[in-house]
């Protein structure tokens, strides 16, 4: 390269430095995403597919008040769960294993917190009325997948 | 927490304060593999913004740039054992993220029409444009000089200003040009700015 093309070049990643910079919290965010990939291999992300309240209308009606929402991992089983009338009910699909050992929890943004088992058919069923955003999270033998905050 | 502090101000008081960030980050890197967790949060501040560069250069938008971005950093938190040579972790990153941004750029280009796309590429956000107010005449030129350019050029000046040392292995794969042509197009794209900036200079 010859010291012209050199001296351009870097003008020219001075520019894109001052016109173009990276989003100011980028770092942070970098750093903190590293962090939760490290801290924990054994965590991992519910993810929601669907979500009742996305849906088209015509869905939703009939069902009334309930709220179905439809988590996967991805190790491949997924969490069925429907929020009803003073109830939080679902089911765990496709797991291999001792479905007696695995445990529900469901969170609230307001700190309230419901723990349960499920049965032998993957079927759980826990009284609560939560409100504000939720999150799930599904352990087992020293495994945890957390879904993010949903809205109610 | 207290160890990064400490090891950033032990490098700085070595007098590596100007030290390029792939430098930096191959530093970083090797501190971190024999121990010091700290050096992590030196690496990702290091290559960051580098990566966001190597990204944007593909004309993403800045939600899609950040996320291409996070992408790269979790593939490097899952197979950084794969990285033989760690004075190369700054190769391995950026062409990853090219990778990834190229990747991201074939499901997007299904979605967006063309327009947009090299519209996103020749202007500043922005919230950039008021910097370019601000900073005015010489820069602004440039811009205006490097906007103009064809976008296979753009993309190549872009990339190879944020490289280290230029893979045109990679590099020929990804932008689908034979090595050799790589250090001469490069040149060329170069000739096409300093052209632009000359006639820019006329009126």
């Amino acid at each position: 390269m010859t010291d012209g093309d050199a001296a351009l070049l870097e003008e020219l990643r001075d520019m894109w430095t001052t016109y173009d910079p990276p989003p100011p919290d980028l770092v942070a965010t970098m750093i903190a995403a590293v962090a939760a990939a490290e801290l924990d291999d054994e965590w991992e992300m519910l993810v929601l597919m669907r979500d009742s309240a996305d849906g088209p209308v015509a869905q939703v009606r009939g069902l009334g008040t309930s709220r179905i929402l439809y988590f996967t991992a991805a190790e491949g089983w997924s969490l069925d769960a429907e929020l009803d009338e003073g109830q939080v009910r679902g089911q765990l699909l496709d797991l291999d294993g001792d479905m007696g050992a695995v445990e529900i929890v469901v969170e609230t943004s307001h700190g309230q917190t419901w723990e349960t088992t499920l049965d032998d058919y993957g079927f759980f069923a826990i009284s609560a009325e939560p409100t504000g955003s939720l999150r799930f999270t599904v352990r087992r033998d020293g495994h945890s997948a957390t879904s993010r905050w949903v809205e109610l | 927490m207290g160890t990064m502090v400490t090891m950033s101000e032990d490098r700085r008081a070595e007098g590596q304060l100007d030290q390029s960030p792939w430098d930096m980050a191959s530093g970083a890197f090797i501190a971190w593999r024999s121990g010091e967790p700290g050096a992590m949060d030196e690496l990702v501040s290091a290559m960051t913004p580098v990566l966001w560069h190597v990204v944007r250069a593909y004309g993403h938008d800045r939600q899609s740039a950040e996320d291409v971005v996070q992408a790269t950093w979790l593939a490097f938190v899952r197979s950084h054992q794969t990285i033989k040579d760690p004075q190369a972790v700054a190769s391995w990153l950026i062409t990853s993220a090219r990778r990834g941004a190229a990747a991201h750029a074939r499901t997007a280009r299904r979605a967006l029409p063309v327009e947009d796309e090299s519209l996103h590429a020749a202007l500043p956000d922005t919230e950039s444009a008021e910097a370019l107010a601000v900073l005015g005449d010489e820069r602004s030129r440039l811009w205006g000089a490097v906007a103009s350019v064809d976008e296979r050029c753009r993309k190549l000046l872009r990339v190879v200003a944020f490289m280290d040392r230029p893979d045109y292995q990679s590099l020929s794969k990804d932008l689908d040009m034979p090595v050799g042509s790589i250090g001469p197009t490069r040149a060329r794209c170069l000739a096409k700015v300093r052209t632009a900036l000359a006639k820019g200079g006329e009126r």
